[in-house]
């Protein structure tokens, strides 16, 4: 055994060595050239990753990016013909175990050496490195981290209240609606009413009641687990949470009902970190609201990862090639990951950026902070609600079953682990 | 034509041929084209049906796996019992607007012309905008409730977009609002082709109104009404847009239809066999509507022919 780990590294290292100067070479002779396709097309994400654009070209490569705007799955039927019709883009986004299940159908560029260079690995979360390397080598490139379970809490629902303590564990976390709820708040928790939103409520209310049941049960789908008390009480807690929202809001997006949130008509809300970007584009400000990462009841933060990332497609072409590594070292370049985060709202993948300069938020910090926190006790686990723990069939499956859960307050929490784990298995 | 035909008779065919070759080319080009296109593609989808495609179409045989796995799954389930629901209220209803619409229409009013616009517009509009804006509409925080809520009735209730069991009929009301026009159009052509002397002649034998209505003009509006059943059937049976807009399927996934489910399993969960495996399914339903149609204009005709 220590003789072919030895070989691996060994083999490993001289790959490296060999492919860096053939990269710098092939940059040297060619002008490096990429086509990308995502979805970005618009607002800040658009901004962000036309901003990339600049950088691609100041370093002298040619940007040839295809946004194909609307849902993900748009995108992706686009990558579908593309990859079909033997034409697949240099690099496109694509995320989560998607990148293990695309990975299958076409040849992806094997970025190893360029990663190991730049001394990626170590920076990055574990759970987010194993899924952008599916098959031992990176294949992919994490671009931003948002965290799914993040706490806002309304400043004029607080005051209301009369309450300034951010709530750690769900205990807390229930008490304060109650209070929020006797003092006049008319819908203690903000929410949306689409699948993702429900799914979120879920995600948060299992992984903070305990991290460890939400690996083995939803991103390891161990039928012990699904099975366990924790499933239950997570489905209890979501059955209180839907409780304290407000059912009109049918399945409207949950951007429509943050003006009552500041307003203080609404209490909390559940809500990955880009809703402090939509917050602050509707105009509202850092004094309106508070952001914490969500309930966890061992009271150390608990972090459900959502990560955009960029998959890297094989191509012959030299300048395609050269096109890639330059890619790859640009998403890799903290600094280029600060300039991206700053404009989405979202917090880079390296854990060793320092945020602590102008450009970033409270907000930002405090998650970065956060997931620091959760990788160092191994809290930091995948999202369900958004692709993150399973593949999209898989992932639907559950939503449906969490839904229907939040939207039909017959069900019982029981009821509804039982058809969670029957989804499951309907689904595997 | 004849006369040509019959002053040179020698270069008949080849120059009759080129004289209407436009013609066969404007003709059987583009039917040609979408005949090929329409079967070549249902060909394919019922072939992907019976592999075992996920992301990308692959060749294999599974049989009617797809097929038994997507008529157990609760969401077709649901979608089924919902095309029912929908498909048969909001036929029968946009047919009832439809034709009431369009007998008042004809009663000879004035300003017809600017009424019948005004009841065929939503027609133009399309799906997505009709379903973003009933969603408002019906919506209990923001529409019509919280309407007659600040009006000072506050114990009026009209929660059917949130609620489980009533959301279905949120989407037979805005399909109706849409479309009950299109209906009143057929009809209104219909009731201007019932021969008048008979009507006449009823009045002059006495009959009321109500009995013209019943006994003259409504049966000889038979066919039209048949027309438009089966119009708006294939509609209802293909929904998509409309629900995608107002309720997404929702709450949970209560007004789940076929064409959701299949877009859903296609593209949401990549699942390309057993989408294909729906959409077939959706194919059977509509051809269990067309072929009965057909087989009756089939009767009619030859009927028609022998007398």
């Amino acid at each position: 055994m220590p003789i072919t780990t030895t070989r691996r590294r060994l083999l490993a290292g001289s790959a490296a060595a060999l492919a860096l100067p053939a990269f710098a070479r092939a940059q040297g002779a060619v002008k490096p050239r990429l086509t990308a396709i995502s979805q970005w097309s618009a607002g800040s994400d658009g901004a962000a990753i036309t901003a990339l654009g600049k950088k691609f070209e100041e370093k002298g490569g040619v940007w040839q990016h295809s946004p194909v705007p609307g849902f993900t799955t748009e995108m992706m039927n686009k990558l579908r013909a593309q990859i079909m019709a033997g034409d697949p883009p240099a690099c496109s986004q694509l995320k989560g175990p998607e990148i293990a299940a695309w990975s299958k159908i076409a040849p992806t560029v094997d970025l190893d050496a360029v990663v190991a260079a730049a001394g990626y690995e170590k920076v990055v979360a574990p759970d987010l490195a194993r899924l952008h390397k599916p098959a031992g080598k990176w294949i992919a490139l994490p671009l931003q981290i948002y965290s799914t379970n993040m706490l806002f809490l309304s400043k004029r629902a607080m005051d209301k209240a009369k309450a300034d303590k951010v709530p750690v564990t769900w205990a807390d976390f229930n008490d304060l609606a109650e209070k929020m709820k006797a003092a006049g708040v008319a819908y203690p928790v903000a929410n949306g009413g689409t699948r993702p939103d429900d799914g979120q409520k879920f995600e948060a209310a299992l992984a903070g009641i305990s991290p460890l049941a939400y690996r083995a049960a939803i991103m390891n789908l161990d039928k012990k687990a699904l099975d366990g008390p924790e499933i239950k009480a997570a489905f209890a807690q979501v059955r209180k949470i839907a409780d304290w929202m407000d059912p009109n809001v049918g399945a409207q997006h949950f951007s429509t009902n943050l003006k009552r949130f500041v307003d203080g008509d609404m209490g909390m809300m559940i809500m990955g970190g880009w809703a402090q970007g939509v917050l602050r584009n509707a105009g509202f400000k850092f004094e309106d609201f508070m952001i914490a990462p969500g309930p966890s009841d061992n009271s150390k933060p608990v972090f459900l990862l959502n990560a955009d990332a960029f998959i890297f497609w094989q191509r012959k072409e030299p300048d395609l090639q050269a096109g890639q590594t330059l890619m790859a070292q640009l998403v890799m370049d903290p600094a280029i990951q600060t300039m991206y985060s700053q404009i989405t709202g979202s917090i880079p993948v390296r854990t060793d950026v320092d945020l602590s300069g102008e450009g970033w938020s409270d907000g930002q910090r405090r998650t970065a902070a956060a997931l620091k926190d959760a990788i160092a006790s191994n809290q930091a686990v995948l999202s369900l609600a958004h692709n993150m723990a399973q593949e999209n069939g898989m992932t639907a499956a559950m939503i449906d079953v969490i839904t229907e859960y939040v939207k039909n307050k017959t069900i019982k929490p029981e009821q509804a682990a039982t058809r969670l784990a029957e989804a499951v298995e309907g689904a595997r | 034509m004849t006369s040509a035909v019959l002053t040179r008779p020698g270069r008949s065919a080849a120059t009759e041929l080129v004289r209407r070759l436009p013609e066969y080319l404007m003709i059987w080009v583009p039917l040609l084209l979408s005949a090929a296109h329409l079967v070549s593609f249902s060909l394919w989808t019922l072939w992907i049906s019976f592999t075992p495609s996920t992301l990308v179409p692959v060749s294999g045989w599974v049989g009617l796996r797809n097929y038994t796995a997507v008529a157990a799954s609760r969401n077709w389930q649901i979608a089924f019992d919902n095309l029912l629901l929908f498909g048969s209220a909001f036929v029968l209803l946009s047919a009832a607007t439809g034709l009431i619409l369009a007998i008042l229409l004809d009663q000879r009013i004035r300003a017809e012309n600017v009424l019948r616009s005004i009841f065929l517009y939503p027609l133009a509009v399309s799906f997505v905008v009709t379903g973003t804006v009933w969603s408002w509409l019906l919506n209990p925080g923001l529409g019509i409730q919280k309407l007659v809520h600040d009006l000072g009735w506050t114990s009026f209730k009209f929660d059917w977009l949130i609620d489980r069991d009533m959301a279905i009929w949120t989407i037979v009301i805005a399909a109706i609002w849409q479309s009950s026009g299109f209906a009143m159009a057929l009809f209104l052509a219909g009731l201007r082709s019932v021969d008048a002397d008979i009507i006449k002649a009823a009045q002059i034998d006495g009959a009321g109104a109500v009995r013209i209505y019943r006994r003259i003009i409504l049966p000889s509006l038979w066919p039209i009404t048949i027309t438009v059943v089966v119009i708006q059937l294939q509609f209802a049976i293909s929904t998509f847009d409309l629900v995608r807009a107002l309720t997404n399927g929702g709450p949970g996934i209560a007004t789940q239809l076929p064409a959701l489910v299949v877009y859903d399993l296609m593209f949401q969960r990549s699942l390309l066999g057993r989408g294909a495996a729906a959409a077939v399914l959706m194919l059977l339903i509509l051809l269990a509507v067309l072929l009965p149609y057909a087989a009756w204009r089939y009767i009619q005709r030859r009927r028609a022919n022998h007398a």
